[in-house]
């Protein structure tokens, strides 16, 4: 009810009060119960004021953790400098093998297609095409170091991602699929396992019959076991 | 019957390194006549225009993978007998499982040697 209209309304209660008669024992009954009422509604809200203040104050406070911890994580710092950091580190180790092998295998294809009528001119050749080969190989040395850079990084983020869940207790929530990890999970692109191939080739030529005998059912069993 | 070294081959995979290793090895192997493409769908579209003696493809290419490609080509009356070699780093047994009940002829985990793809290419097309 609008607060004019309750105005309004005790307004008139008061003006009937003024004109009734207050000796009227019913009359003092009500003013009674009024009181009672007025006191217990009082007290009601009155608690509900320090339990709804206790409550904002605990959501503050919350909030306050919340942001505290947020900014221990260094977001800004994160997305900003050490996660595009490690992607050009990993996109140069990617670049720096690449460049390697290729240069590795163009020098074994010259040796390969080089004149061999002359062995004293053949001999000369190769060492020379062997140093470009050890030259090539240096570009593990600093692909170790850029890796080392990335592994660095991931320490840092999962060091502070798991003492940010942990502070705020969060668990991990449900994820809907998305259409790539749909396609993924239909293409069975696993890629390739950490520690070498999960199924040994001897294991898929067995199952091929191309060397030694043939599988038959439980030996295709035991490939999932 | 004897192998035919000047069918052509088609090696299938988006690393241009990969695709220079298996040139390399299929040539001192004795077949010259190799071509490439860099994904399934470039592979199905040559497929299509030639007929090729042998496929050696790997698995995880985009937009079509190896093993899309293999079911496209064993669900064409015309290029299904094209014998198809998978030539990938995986290694689980799904994937093994899968591709042999899609069709596939032989099946490589990378890393592998010369040997293991002779003897492979063997196995699917005879010894050479």
């Amino acid at each position: 009810m609008p607060s004019p209209e309750v105005a309004n309304k005790v307004r008139d209660a008061i003006t009937a009060l003024k004109g009734a008669d207050l000796k009227d024992p019913r009359l003092g009954e009500v003013l009674n119960l009024a009181s009672q009422m007025s006191e217990a509604m009082q007290m009601f809200f009155s608690s509900l004021d320090r339990s709804l203040f206790d409550e904002m104050r605990y959501i503050s406070s919350y909030i306050q953790r919340t942001r505290l911890e947020i900014s221990n994580l260094r977001p800004n710092d994160l997305s900003e400098d050490r996660i595009p950091g490690a992607g050009a580190e990993l996109h140069a180790v990617v670049q720096h093998t690449a460049e390697a092998t290729n240069l590795i295998m163009a020098v074994a294809e010259d040796v390969m297609a080089a004149d061999t009528s002359d062995p004293a001119a053949y001999q000369a050749f190769v060492s020379d095409k062997m140093m470009e080969i050890f030259e090539a190989c240096t570009f593990q040395d600093i692909t170790g170091q850029r890796i080392k850079k990335v592994v660095d990084t991931l320490t840092h983020i999962e060091q502070r991602l798991e003492r940010f869940a942990s502070v705020m207790g969060v668990e991990d929530a449900e994820l809907e699929e998305t259409l790539e990890d749909k396609r993924k999970r239909e293409n069975l692109l696993n890629g390739p396992a950490l520690n070498g191939p999960e199924v040994a080739q001897d294991d898929i030529d067995a199952l091929f019959g191309t060397e030694g005998a043939s599988m038959d059912q439980s030996d295709l069993d035991a490939l999932f076991d | 019957m004897a192998v035919d070294m000047n069918a052509p081959v088609l090696v299938v995979d988006d690393y241009q390194t990969m695709v220079r290793i298996i040139r390399n090895l299929l040539k001192q192997l004795g077949f010259e006549n190799v071509d490439e493409a860099a994904d399934g769908r470039e592979a199905l579209e040559k497929m299509k225009k030639t007929k090729y003696g042998l496929v050696i493809s790997d698995w995880n290419m985009e937009p079509m993978t190896g093993y899309e490609l293999l079911r496209e080509v064993r669900a064409d009356e015309i290029l299904k007998p094209t014998p198809f070699i998978m030539v990938t780093a995986e290694s689980k047994t799904e994937n093994v499982i899968a591709a042999k009940k899609a069709g596939v002829n032989n099946y490589i985990v990378k890393p592998f040697n010369a040997q293991t793809l002779k003897a492979k290419i063997a196995s699917v097309l005879g010894d050479f």
